[in-house]
């Protein structure tokens, strides 16, 4: 029993292994791949797609160290990303406030002609 | 004070009695060159289009707009309408140079050589409703997207002409009067003419202000900095006004000036399969887009980028649009006309139950006849088919539809002009798979499914 046991793990040890072979050599396949080739067929798309997967899972774990080092040093994508929306406003609320003393010097010039 | 409302009144008189001339002998040419209206329907209904598009040409930069805004609407006009009036000609002679100089004062409070540099007489383009000439910026300039533009650097300044305004809003008051009294007419009121009318004035009111145009420039320009193939001219903002927009001049060749030499300089494969997939994003992610897209308004840089110019007519999408057109596009790429049409019902697509079958079936032939097509798919084709076969069956179509409808076609014309040879449903497919694929990863989306998910396995787990 208790061997039977050991084997049942063998087997399911070798199963995660060959699956985890396939996982690496469709991600290589992926990565090969032309830009636009994910459309040439099933197998095409499933290499493209564990390429996309890969790099994500990639972009996640740097993201986890990241965060695991200092939360003050590396702010999370989300607070980067409100502050980047905010600067951009501001940028904007510059330009309508450079519009706006482009039009009050014309209206001027023009009462003072 | 009285005097100038009557001399105004007089002159809304003259102009409408004017209008009223020309509609008429359109009505005229219609009815004679439609056999007073025996000719079969694809045929009458191009022939109204052509003279419909005739008669906005003649009647001026208010009527010529007015043609342009019902061009996206296929919801409310025939697909021959909207197919031909995009070609509206928008294309008229130069105000003189003095007359610009004298807007460009009065909206600056200075002479044009006192703020800009090397101002060019000749105008670079003249439409019906603003012009654009050539300068340099004197000073350097930080814009609200990028790095700052150092004095010298080349500029657009588009002026609206003199006196557009009062024109347009002659015209408008008109217009409004005409839709008042065609509302009364039963035929024509399912169009709610008065409604759209008061609808397109105010889209029309909002483009002669230029500093809309500017800031959904800028937007675009930010939403699309991390794009290399992209570029926005950034706007100016100190010289700009609700008359004057000067943003950054940007070289290229127009779409219809785009020629085998200057194709062979750049990828114009992948730029059109590109441009395809940008317009898309705009319109399936962004939420907006530019709703003006014709050939005059793109350019190709010689860095083989694609340029977008005037951002006067903008259309937006709400998620729930966004989420639906992305699986009806899903349905149609991969050529399953059923998916495609069960998506198309939460777009507002109702098709009666008695008629379900028929449409479905003639849906599938016209999926397999100009999508499937090995080698090149033929997007107007289909949707001139598919838009002509609701509008005989006396479906309404809903105004997201259309757009999406219209949307295609005016991507595919777009590539074509880039890359005749690509297409487009090919080079949908990747963007439409990995669009779905993000609705689907949704973490709320994701939470919604799980357990019903979770339930089907078990039950296929225990069968």
């Amino acid at each position: 029993m208790n061997q039977d046991f050991i084997k049942l793990l063998a087997a399911w040890a070798l199963f995660h292994e060959s699956a985890d072979e396939g996982w690496k050599s469709a991600v290589a396949r992926g990565q090969a791949q032309q830009p636009g080739s994910m459309g040439d067929g099933p197998e095409a798309f499933v290499q493209g797609l564990a390429a996309l997967v890969d790099e994500e899972k990639e972009k996640l774990k740097t993201r986890l160290a990241g965060e695991g080092d200092s939360v003050e040093a590396a702010p999370g994508p989300d607070l980067s990303e409100r502050l980047d929306t905010l600067a951009f406003e501001l940028r904007e609320l510059r330009g309508c406030v450079e519009s706006l003393q482009a039009s009050v010097d014309g209206l001027a010039a023009r009462r003072d002609e | 004070m009285a005097w100038p409302r009557v001399a105004m009144n007089e002159a809304r008189g003259r102009r409408g009695r004017q209008l009223f001339i020309a509609g008429l002998k359109c009505a005229l040419r219609i009815a004679w060159k439609t056999r007073f209206g025996l000719m079969p329907g694809h045929r009458r209904r191009c022939t109204i289009a052509r003279e419909v598009r005739l008669l906005c040409e003649r009647l001026g930069p208010a009527f010529i707009k007015l043609g342009q805004l019902a061009s996206v609407r296929p919801d409310v006009f025939a697909p021959e309408t909207i197919f031909e009036l995009e070609q509206l000609q928008d294309r008229v002679g130069a105000v003189s140079v003095g007359a610009i100089q004298t807007v460009l004062k009065q909206e600056l409070g200075a002479e044009v050589d006192a703020l800009l540099d090397d101002f060019e007489d000749e105008a670079v383009a003249a439409g019906s409703v603003a012009q654009v000439h050539r300068a340099r910026l004197a000073r350097a300039y930080r814009p609200v997207t990028g790095p700052e533009l150092p004095a010298g650097t080349p500029v657009a300044i588009k002026v609206l002409r003199p006196g557009i305004k009062a024109l347009i809003a002659t015209d408008l008051a008109i217009a409004r009067r005409w839709a008042g009294r065609l509302n009364r007419w039963r035929r024509l009121a399912r169009w709610r003419p008065a409604a759209l009318m008061e609808e397109f004035s105010a889209m029309l009111e909002r483009e002669l202000d230029l500093r809309n145009e500017g800031r959904t420039a800028d937007r675009f320009a930010r939403d699309f900095a991390a794009d290399p193939y992209v570029i926005v001219p950034r706007v100016v903002w100190r010289h700009s006004t609700r008359r004057v927009l000067v943003s950054e001049f940007v070289e290229g060749w127009r779409l219809n000036e785009l020629g085998q030499a200057e194709r062979a300089g750049i990828n114009a494969r992948r730029l059109a399969a590109h441009g395809a997939e940008v317009f898309m994003r705009q319109i399936l992610v962004l939420g907006y887009f530019h709703a003006d897209l014709h050939p005059a308004n793109l350019l190709v840089t010689p860095k083989g980028q694609l340029c977008f110019l005037d951002f006067g007519i903008v259309g937006r999408t709400s998620p729930t649009q966004r989420e639906a057109i992305a699986q009806v596009l899903v349905g149609l790429v991969y050529g399953d006309a059923d998916r495609a049409l069960r998506y198309s019902r939460e777009l507002g697509l109702v098709v009666p139950a008695e008629r379900e079958q028929g449409v479905r079936r003639e849906t599938e032939v016209l999926v397999r006849r100009h999508l499937l097509e090995p080698g090149r798919a033929d997007v107007r084709g289909f949707a001139l088919g598919f838009l002509s076969m609701l509008a005989d069956q006396r479906i309404t179509i809903p105004a997201g539809y259309g757009l999406l409808v219209k949307a295609l076609v005016t991507v595919e014309g777009v590539s074509h002009a880039i890359y005749p040879d690509l297409d487009l449903i090919k080079s949908a497919k990747p963007f439409a798979t990995g669009l779905i694929a993000a609705q689907l990863m949704q973490p709320d989306r994701l939470r919604r499914r799980l357990p019903e998910a979770g339930r089907r396995a078990l039950e296929a787990l225990l069968a």
